[in-house]
C-alpha cells in the first residue's frame, strides 16, 4: 500500500527547487570555478585549462597588483566589523530584551530594524553625506565653531561604519531571538541563589547565547568579506586602516573586473576568495568543537 | 458433519487477520487478530508504546500494514489509500482545521467532491444538533473550548456516515469531570447511530465504562480481549492483572491441586486459589487479588497475608492503605471502616480463594 | 536602587542604538527637503527641486520602474518554489535530505559578488547577461533560500495530524494541500513574499554584474553616486523609504508574530 511517504507530489514538488538551484546555482558556481582556468586571446576569453591567471595573481601577490595584501586588509576589516557589529547587536537586544517592558518589545525590535528596509545603497550615500570632509558632522562641528575635523571619511573605520549599520537589525534579531529563549526562570533561580545581575550576565546569559553570538558572528564576517559597496563607497575604493591605503578583496574584484573585463582573471580572483572563505569555515567550525568540547569537560 | 450448518454469522464490520507493522526493526503491532461485531463499541487499551495507536492508524490507513489483512465489512481494504477508506479518525488533539469555522470543519469531508451545497448545509445542521452545538456553528475554532473542539472533531467524522468510526485518546485533553459527561454522550451517539467505534486508550475507566468489550495491548499484542466484566474478575496474564484494576500481585510457585482450589507457595507461605486450569505443579504463577477483596478481618477458610502498613490514600468514601509484604512485594487494600492502622505496624490480610484468580507467569 | 541603575543603563544604550540606526535615515529626509547642493549645515530653506529634478531627469525614476518588475516577480516565482519545496521538505522523509537542506542554504553562505561573478560568466555564454531577465533569474535563486526559510519555519507549526484529516475526511493530496496546508502556511507565504521581495530590491552587487543598460534601481543610484553628489538621491532615497515603511508594517503585521513567538506560547 501507499503510505503518506509515497507520492508524486514529493519530486514534483522538489523539482522546481532542485532544477533551480542546479541551473541557476550550481551551474554557475562550476563555471566560475572552470572559466578561472581559461585565458584571453585577442580580447576574447578562450576556453581551456590554463594557469595562467593564477600564475599572474600569484607572481605578484605582495607587490605589484598587491592581491594578497587586499586579502590581508579584507580579513582584517571584516573580522574587525564582525567583533563591533555583534557586540553592538548584543548590547541591544539584551537592552530589548531586560530594560523593555515585555508589551512594548516587539514595537522596540521592529524600530531597531526599520533601517533594514531602507536600501543599503542609499544608506551608504547617506553615510558619506554625513561623514565627509563638508558633511553634516563637520558642517555641525564648524557652525559649532571648533576647528577640529572628523575625519574618517575614505578610510576602513567609514567602511566598518556602513557595515555595522548595515549588520546591525540581521544581527539584533539573531541574538534577540537567542536571548529571549532563555528561560526566565533559570534567571530567577540564579538570582535566588545570590548571583548579582552581573554574575548572571557572566553566568547564566552569556554562555547561554554563545550559539547566537557565533551565529551571528560568522554572518557579520561572511557579509564582510563579500561586500564591495561600503568598502567603495565609504572606504573611498582603497581606504586607510594599520595595514595601510588598501582596497578590500571584494573592492579589488569589482574594480578588476570594471577596468580590464578579465572574467577568467576575475573568476580566478573569486575561487581564490571562496577558499578562503571555506578555510576561514572550517577553522571556524573546528574552534567551536574544540571550544565545546572544553566546556563539556 | 453431523450438526445442521450454522446460521451465517452476519459480517464483522471490522476483521483484522494476522495483522503485524514493522517500524524498521521494531516489531510495533504483532500479529493482531480482531473481529468487531456491526454496531460494537471496542476499546482497545494499554501502556503507551504498547502499539494501539499504530494500529489505529493502520485501520484508518495512514500506516500500511507489513503483513496481514484489514477487511472492513468483509472487503480487504489493507491497499486502499486512507481517504478511500470508510473510516473516520477522531484525534487526540482534535485536529480541526484552524482557518475554518465550526461549520466549515464538518462540512469539510463532504465537500470535497460533487455535491449539493443545501443538502451539505442540512447535513452539518443536523449533525451539528446531535452533538449539541447548533449554537456555535459560526463560531471560528479558535474560541472553544475543550469540549466543544472535541464535539467538532466527532461531528466532522460522523457526518460523513462512515461505517466504522476510530477515536485515539479522544478524551485525554479535557479535564476530569467533562470527560464523564463525555463518555456518556459519546455512548449515546454511538448507540444512536448503531455505528462500530474503536476507541483508544490508556484510561481504564474511560474503556470499562464505555465499551462492550475491551482488548488489552503490550508489546504490540493483544494480551486478552473480553467484556469489562470478565476482564476484570478473570484477567488471563500476568500483564492484564497488573494492568487492569486496583488488582494485587503475589508471585509463586504451583505446589498442586485440591480439589479445584490451587495450592500456590508464596514468599510468605502457602496461599489457597478457586482454578480450573489444571496447571502443572512447579508452574511459575501469579495470584491476583483485587485491592477490595483483601480484609483485615479473619473469616473460615481464607488466606492470610502477614503485612507492614507503609502508607495510605484518602479517597473520601474509603481509605487505600499501602502495605508491604515480608518480600517487598507492594499490596494496596481498600478498607471503608474508619480504623488506620499505624505506619509499620503489622498487619494480617485475608481473602478468600474465590476472590483470587491464578495466572500462569509471565516467561 | 541597583535594579534601575541597569534598566536605566539599558535604555540609555538602547537610545544611542536608536540614534546610530536613524541617523542616515534623518539625514536622507531632511535633506531632500532642503535646498542645500551639499548635505550639510547651515539648512538653506526647504524646497521640493530635488524630487521635481528627480522626475524630470527619469533615470532613477526608470530604474525604480525595472527594480518594480524585477523584484515582485523574482519574489513570486521564489515564494512559489519555496512553498512547493518547503511542503515536500518538512512531509516526506528521502535519501540526501540533508545534503539537499545544506545545499539550499548555500546561496546565503557565498557571497552574492561570487554569485554575480559566476552568473556574468554563464549568461553571457547564453547571450542573457545584460537584461533584465537576467537579473530576475538570478535573484530568485538569491532570496528562494530566506523564503524557503520562513515557509519551513512556518509548515513545521503544522501538526501533521492536521493533513491526516483532511485525507481522512477524503481528501486527495492535491485537496489537502489546496483546502488545508495553503490556509494555514499563508501568513508564511505572505511573510516570505516579502522578505524576498525586500532582498531582491535592495540587491546590488549581481544586478551590477548582469544587467546591461536596463539597470535596477540600486545599480542606478551606484552609477549617479560614484560620478557625484546628486542631492536626488536623498528624495529618491525617501521614495524608496516611504515604499518600504508600507512593506514593514504589513511585515509587522504578517510575519513577526511568527518569527519571534517564544516556545511556550
Amino acid at each position: 500500500m501507499k503510505t503518506p511517504n509515497d507520492s508524486p507530489i514529493k519530486l514534483l514538488f522538489l523539482a522546481p527547487l532542485v532544477i533551480w538551484i542546479g541551473v541557476m546555482f550550481l551551474a554557475p558556481l562550476l563555471f566560475l570555478l572552470w572559466v578561472g582556468f581559461w585565458h584571453i586571446e585577442a580580447y576574447r576569453a578562450v576556453p581551456g585549462f590554463s594557469l595562467t591567471n593564477y600564475a599572474e595573481i600569484f607572481s605578484s601577490f605582495f607587490t605589484g597588483s598587491r592581491y594578497g595584501w587586499a586579502l590581508l586588509q579584507s580579513l582584517w576589516v571584516a573580522g574587525t566589523t564582525a567583533i563591533l557589529a555583534t557586540a553592538f547587536a548584543y548590547a541591544t537586544a539584551l537592552a530589548l530584551a531586560f530594560a523593555v517592558p515585555p508589551r512594548l518589545q516587539r514595537a522596540a525590535l521592529l524600530f531597531a530594524i526599520v533601517p533594514f528596509w531602507s536600501s543599503y545603497v542609499l544608506r551608504l550615500y547617506a553615510w558619506q553625506t554625513i561623514l565627509s570632509g563638508n558633511g553634516v558632522i563637520n558642517s555641525l562641528l564648524k557652525q559649532a565653531g571648533l576647528s577640529w575635523k572628523f575625519e574618517v571619511i575614505y578610510t576602513q573605520i567609514a567602511t566598518r561604519i556602513g557595515l555595522v549599520h548595515y549588520l546591525a537589525p540581521i544581527l539584533i534579531v539573531i541574538l534577540y531571538v537567542s536571548v529571549l529563549s532563555i528561560d526566565r526562570v533559570l534567571i530567577e533561580a540564579a538570582r535566588e541563589l545570590g548571583c548579582t545581575r552581573w554574575q548572571v550576565f557572566t553566568r547564566l546569559i552569556f554562555p547561554l547565547s554563545r550559539f547566537g553570538l557565533l551565529t551571528a558572528g560568522s554572518f557579520a564576517v561572511i557579509v564582510s568579506l563579500g561586500d564591495a559597496l561600503s568598502g567603495n563607497l565609504l572606504g573611498g575604493g582603497a581606504g586607510q586602516s594599520i595595514l595601510g591605503k588598501l582596497p578590500t578583496y571584494a573592492s579589488m574584484i569589482m574594480s578588476d573586473y570594471s577596468s580590464a573585463t578579465n572574467l577568467p582573471r576575475t573568476s580566478a580572483l573569486a575561487t581564490i576568495l571562496i577558499v578562503v572563505m571555506v578555510a576561514a569555515l572550517v577553522a571556524g567550525v573546528a574552534l567551536a568543537t574544540a571550544a565545546r568540547r572544553k566546556v563539556s569537560q | 458433519m453431523s450438526q445442521l450448518a450454522p446460521q451465517t454469522a452476519p459480517v464483522p464490520d471490522l476483521e483484522l487477520v494476522q495483522v503485524s507493522k514493522m517500524f524498521g526493526d521494531f516489531l510495533a503491532v504483532d500479529t493482531v487478530d480482531l473481529s468487531v461485531a456491526p454496531g460494537e463499541f471496542v476499546a482497545i487499551m494499554g501502556p503507551s508504546g504498547c502499539g494501539k495507536t499504530t494500529l489505529l492508524r493502520i485501520l484508518a490507513g495512514l500506516e500500511s500494514v507489513t503483513y496481514g489483512q484489514v477487511k472492513i465489512r468483509g472487503r480487504d481494504v489493507s491497499a486502499v489509500p486512507v481517504n478511500r477508506r470508510t473510516t473516520r479518525l477522531v484525534w487526540q488533539n482534535y485536529a480541526l482545521f484552524p482557518h475554518l469555522d465550526v461549520a466549515g470543519n464538518i462540512a469539510f469531508g463532504l465537500t470535497l467532491g460533487r455535491h449539493d451545497k443545501a443538502a451539505v448545509a442540512g447535513k452539518v445542521a443536523q449533525m451539528g444538533a446531535l452533538v449539541g452545538l447548533d449554537d456555535f456553528m459560526t463560531r471560528p475554532i479558535g474560541q472553544l473550548s475543550g469540549g466543544q473542539k472535541q464535539r467538532v472533531a466527532l461531528a466532522r467524522a460522523l457526518v460523513t456516515e462512515p461505517d466504522i468510526l476510530l477515536l485515539d485518546e479522544p478524551l485525554s485533553a479535557l479535564d476530569a469531570h467533562l470527560r464523564i459527561r463525555m463518555q456518556a454522550e459519546l455512548r449515546r451517539i454511538q448507540q444512536q447511530l448503531g455505528m462500530a467505534f474503536i476507541y483508544v486508550t490508556h484510561n481504564q475507566h474511560e474503556a470499562f465504562s464505555m465499551a462492550d468489550r475491551v482488548a488489552v495491548m503490550n508489546r504490540g499484542r493483544i494480551e486478552q480481549l473480553d467484556t469489562p466484566e470478565v476482564l476484570y474478575a478473570t484477567p488471563k496474564t500476568e500483564f492484564v492483572a497488573r494492568f487492569v484494576g486496583s488488582n494485587n500481585i503475589l508471585p509463586g510457585t504451583l505446589a498442586g491441586y485440591d480439589g479445584d482450589v490451587a495450592v500456590v507457595t508464596c514468599a510468605h507461605g502457602p496461599v489457597r486459589v478457586a482454578d480450573a486450569q489444571g496447571l502443572a505443579a512447579g508452574t511459575r504463577v501469579v495470584v491476583a487479588i483485587a485491592a477490595e477483596k483483601l480484609r483485615r478481618g479473619l473469616r473460615a477458610g481464607d488466606n492470610t497475608v502477614p503485612a507492614v502498613m507503609r502508607g495510605r490514600e484518602f479517597a473520601g468514601s474509603h481509605n487505600v492503605f499501602l502495605m508491604d509484604l515480608a518480600d517487598g512485594t507492594e499490596i494496596k487494600v481498600v478498607s471503608h471502616d474508619g480504623a488506620i492502622p499505624d505506619y509499620g505496624a503489622e498487619e494480617r490480610l485475608c481473602f478468600a480463594p474465590e476472590d483470587a484468580s491464578l495466572i500462569r507467569g509471565a516467561k | 536602587m541597583k535594579r534601575n541603575a541597569w534598566i536605566g543603563l539599558g535604555r540609555l544604550w538602547l537610545g544611542l542604538a536608536y540614534a546610530f540606526m536613524f541617523l542616515p535615515l534623518v539625514v536622507l529626509i531632511l535633506f531632500s527637503l532642503q535646498a542645500n547642493r551639499f548635505p550639510g549645515f547651515p539648512l538653506q530653506g526647504w524646497t521640493l527641486q530635488w524630487y521635481a529634478r528627480l522626475f524630470d531627469d527619469g533615470t532613477l525614476i526608470a530604474a525604480l520602474g525595472h527594480t518594480m518588475i524585477v523584484s515582485p516577480a523574482a519574489a513570486s516565482v521564489a515564494t512559489i518554489i519555496a512553498f512547493l519545496a518547503g511542503y515536500a521538505l518538512n512531509r516526506f522523509t528521502f535519501p540526501g535530505k540533508t545534503a539537499l537542506l545544506g545545499l539550499v542554504t548555500l546561496p546565503i553562505i557565498i557571497p552574492p559578488l561570487i554569485l554575480g561573478v559566476g552568473f556574468l560568466g554563464l549568461l553571457a555564454r547564453i547571450h542573457l547577461s545584460g537584461t533584465l531577465l537576467a537579473v530576475f533569474l538570478t535573484h530568485v535563486v538569491l532570496i528562494t533560500a530566506p523564503a524557503l526559510a520562513i515557509i519551513q519555519l512556518r509548515l513545521s507549526q503544522m501538526p501533521k495530524a492536521l493533513e491526516e484529516a483532511a485525507w481522512d475526511l477524503g481528501a486527495s493530496e492535491w485537496q489537502a494541500v489546496r483546502r488545508v496546508v495553503l490556509p494555514f502556511a499563508l501568513p508564511g507565504i505572505l511573510g516570505a513574499w516579502l522578505l524576498a521581495f525586500t532582498f531582491s530590491f535592495d540587491e546590488f552587487i549581481i544586478a551590477w554584474f548582469v544587467s546591461g543598460f536596463d539597470q535596477t534601481l540600486p545599480v542606478a543610484i551606484y552609477s549617479v553616486l560614484v560620478a557625484a553628489i546628486d542631492p536626488s538621491l536623498n528624495a529618491i532615497g525617501t521614495i524608496v523609504f516611504a515604499m518600504s515603511c508600507a512593506v514593514l508594517i504589513a511585515l509587522e503585521v504578517l510575519l513577526i508574530p511568527y518569527l519571534i513567538r517564544k516556545p511556550d506560547a
